[in-house]
């Protein structure tokens, strides 16, 4: 009695309509957080949960408004015609090539930002924001942008190299497959390396200065602190970072679109759900491609976690 | 004892009582069609930017019908994949929608829009060209709004700096005028041509092909293009010499038709073969053209002489999902009276599909390039004239792919074009 402030305990009393201040405890706080939690999960149970069993269910229907077929029910057919078509199993290598080149780019060039970021000096909060930029800019338009750069005819990479003897001609470079891919990448990881380095960024922040100030004291140079110090407790961050980098990376479509189309050499697998959903309007094999897509991503995640996890017990 | 109840209750319950009483009144002001009047009716219209009707040109159809409009203008692809969403999930889009000549076949099977054969006049219906491009099952879902079809245009001054006086007439002597403009140094890559994966590349293919009187399929859809001394196997290899003797940009590979466009009205480029009516008109304007007064049209060039080309019309069609199709009936009706239809000529380029506001056009003077349109109209035909097929999106993209694949040089024209009647062929039979 008289254990809690009693502003509180008087407004939580009004709230429930309670004049016996003895009553409000526990019970009362846990009810309180759930009418406060409700409407996000009706929100999410709406937008999300809904969306996402109602998708499972049109993946195994026949949803497909171009042939004019009945809805019914097909299993896994669609699951199995979907993944068996070649147009599929080359936009799955194309982007796990995307995820793997990406991932390699973002992380490198991620931590590098972060730890350079980390420490105070003149003008930090400007480098900063130019860091940032590149994030804030709709993929469509980043894209756009490097269009122009690699225009065979007259873009400025051509045009650069040519000046620095590197090419003796310019060169049609989304003709090749290799160059293809690694410029899509490049777009791609110029997009996304700011998000990644932010989030190292605040992870880097939470490592305790003292333990380098120890670790200095011991004689531990700028690498062995980094590997003893700083990479262990990076830990967390880098799994949010790679899980973050995964799941954009395997959703690839916006660069790819306006740098190349449709073209076979750069497709990837979000790009073959769109054209098989919205061109071809087979909503059901649309729809198995984006499940299976949504499971790799998800197995992803798991993986880092539990790798992450592991590894920090 | 009295319970207070929190102030910030009262708050919540009194705006959650706003919400709703809004809400009833907005719901309760646009009443469906009631098979009366359509007055005070409010309907939605959806159409591409180049369809963006004036201001004053909507006021004056809400006074003659007193159905307001709300005009919602979104890119053509945009428009695609909105109305498959709001099909799909069986929900209003919009009241009148952009209706593309090939979403025709998909979405006409798939009952997303309206027949509308049996609602409109007899005299508009003779006088519309283009209806059976909106046709799918003996129900015509689409009225023509733009008699949009392909027609080359070249540059003259290019063409007399490298001695030439006249437009190319076939193939063989446009590959040779764009050398001799190359060689003048009036342009590098004289020829444009679209070649990246989007749709543009495909319709270039299509016009060749027909241009040297060639077609796509015969009437059960079985492929005839496959063939090396097919019309499309000659077509797909005239774009692809073009680009490897240096006629055509190597960046094409990456260009819309848009883009290809721009090269033409830049300066860029001597001829564009695969344009739209309004080419000239944007090759005059001096805001976006710097070539004014030196373009003129050339009619497609073909085997022994001008060949044929396709029309890519637009229609407006009223989704079947509207609660006012009256009032979008209406609205597209006012849309076809020649006296808008000249209006809208004048105001956004568009070529109308009435044959006699065409002729009246070409009477008075007021269609750049008329006499040349008017003579392409004759050679005007469909790309399906056995209908197009509900699998024609997909074979576009795919045809568009491909070509892109032999431009890079990954394929042989060969290998592209029998990749594509395999393909087709499964399209057809499955």
């Amino acid at each position: 009695m008289g254990s809690e402030p009693a502003g509180r305990r008087t407004a939580l009393a009004r709230l429930f309509g309670s004049d016996q201040p003895r009553r409000v405890g526990a019970r009362q706080e846990a009810r309180l957080g759930w009418v406060l939690v409700l409407p996000l999960v009706a929100v999410m149970l709406g937008l999300v949960f809904y969306p996402l069993v109602e998708g499972l269910s049109m993946s195994t229907r026949s949803i497909n408004f171009g042939t004019g077929v009945a809805d019914h029910f097909v299993g896994l057919r669609n699951y199995i015609e979907a993944l068996g078509a070649s147009e599929t199993r080359a936009a799955a290598l194309h982007t796990l090539g995307y995820l793997i080149l990406a991932l390699t780019l973002e992380i490198a060039g991620g931590l590098a930002i972060a730890l350079v970021l980390n420490k105070p000096f003149r003008g930090r909060g400007l480098v900063f924001a130019i860091v940032i930029l590149p994030w804030a800019l709709p993929s469509v338009v980043s894209g756009v942008l490097w269009a122009r750069i690699f225009n065979p005819d007259n873009g400025l990479l051509n045009s650069l190299l040519l000046q620095l003897h590197l090419i003796h001609t310019y060169k049609v470079w989304f003709a090749s497959p290799f160059w293809s891919i690694a410029f899509v990448t490049l777009v791609h990881v110029w997009g996304v390396v700011p998000l990644i380095s932010l989030i190292l960024l605040s992870g880097l922040q939470g490592i305790p200065e003292n333990l380098y100030g120890a670790a200095r004291v011991d004689g531990a140079g700028a690498i062995t602190r980094f590997r003893y110090i700083t990479l262990p407790l990076l830990r967390p961050a880098l799994a949010v970072a790679l899980t973050t980098g995964t799941v954009i990376a395997l959703a690839i479509f916006d660069e790819i679109f306006v740098l190349n189309g449709t073209a076979l050499n750069t497709r990837s697998v979000m790009m073959q759900v769109y054209l098989t959903t919205f061109q071809q309007l087979n909503f059901g094999q649309g729809t198995a491609l984006a499940v299976v897509l949504s499971l790799a991503t998800g197995m992803f995640a798991l993986a880092y976690m539990g790798r992450f996890r592991r590894a920090a017990q | 004892m009295k319970v207070e109840r929190p102030r910030w209750a009262r708050s919540v319950a009194l705006l959650t009582g706003i919400v709703l009483l809004a809400t009833a009144c907005s719901s309760g002001s646009s009443s469906g069609d009631s098979g009366g009047s359509i007055k005070g009716q409010h309907i939605t219209v959806m159409v591409p930017p180049w369809a963006r009707l004036s201001k004053n040109m909507l006021a004056q159809f809400e006074k003659e019908s007193g159905v307001t409009v709300d005009l919602n203008v979104t890119s053509w692809d945009g428009i695609r994949d909105k109305v498959a969403v709001a099909g799909a999930a069986n929900t209003p889009l919009a009241d009148v929608v952009e209706l593309d000549w090939s979403w025709t076949g998909q979405f006409g099977r798939a009952g997303w829009f309206a027949p509308l054969q049996d609602k409109l006049s007899s005299s508009l219906s003779a006088d519309l060209q283009n209806s059976g491009a909106f046709t799918q099952g003996g129900n015509v879902y689409g009225v023509c709004y733009s008699n949009d079809f392909r027609i080359s245009a070249y540059n003259k001054k290019y063409f007399a700096k490298a001695g030439i006086q006249t437009p190319s007439e076939t193939l063989d002597q446009l590959a040779n005028d764009l050398q001799a403009v190359k060689q003048s140094g009036a342009a590098q890559y004289p020829l444009t041509l679209p070649l990246s994966a989007t749709e543009g590349t495909a319709t270039a293919w299509y016009l060749l092909t027909l241009a040297l009187g060639g077609q796509l399929f015969d009437n059960n859809f079985k492929p005839l293009f496959a063939s090396p001394d097919s019309a499309g196997y000659k077509a797909l290899q005239f774009e692809v010499d073009a680009l490897k003797n240096g006629l055509v940009s190597p960046g094409s590979i990456s260009m819309t038709d848009t883009q290809a466009d721009e090269r033409f009205t830049s300066g860029a480029a001597a001829v564009t073969l695969a344009s739209g009516p309004d080419e000239i008109v944007t090759a005059n304007d001096p805001k976006s053209s710097s070539i004014v007064n030196q373009a003129a049209f050339m009619l497609v060039p073909g085997e022994s002489g001008p060949g044929g080309t396709f029309g890519l019309p637009e229609g407006l069609g009223i989704m079947s999902t509207s609660q006012h199709q009256e009032a979008g009936l209406a609205f597209i009706e006012w849309w076809m009276k020649s006296s808008n239809l000249l209006k809208i000529q004048s105001q956004l380029g568009l070529l109308p599909c009435r044959t006699s506001v065409v002729h009246q056009l070409v009477q008075q003077g007021k269609l750049v390039g008329g006499q040349t349109i008017e003579q392409q109209l004759q050679s005007v035909q469909p790309l399906f004239p056995q209908g197009a097929p509900p699998w024609y999106t997909r074979f576009s993209t795919e045809a568009a792919t491909l070509i892109n694949a032999a431009a890079k040089g990954s394929m042989s024209v060969g290998e592209a074009l029998n990749k594509l009647a395999s393909d087709s062929q499964a399209l057809a039979g499955g």
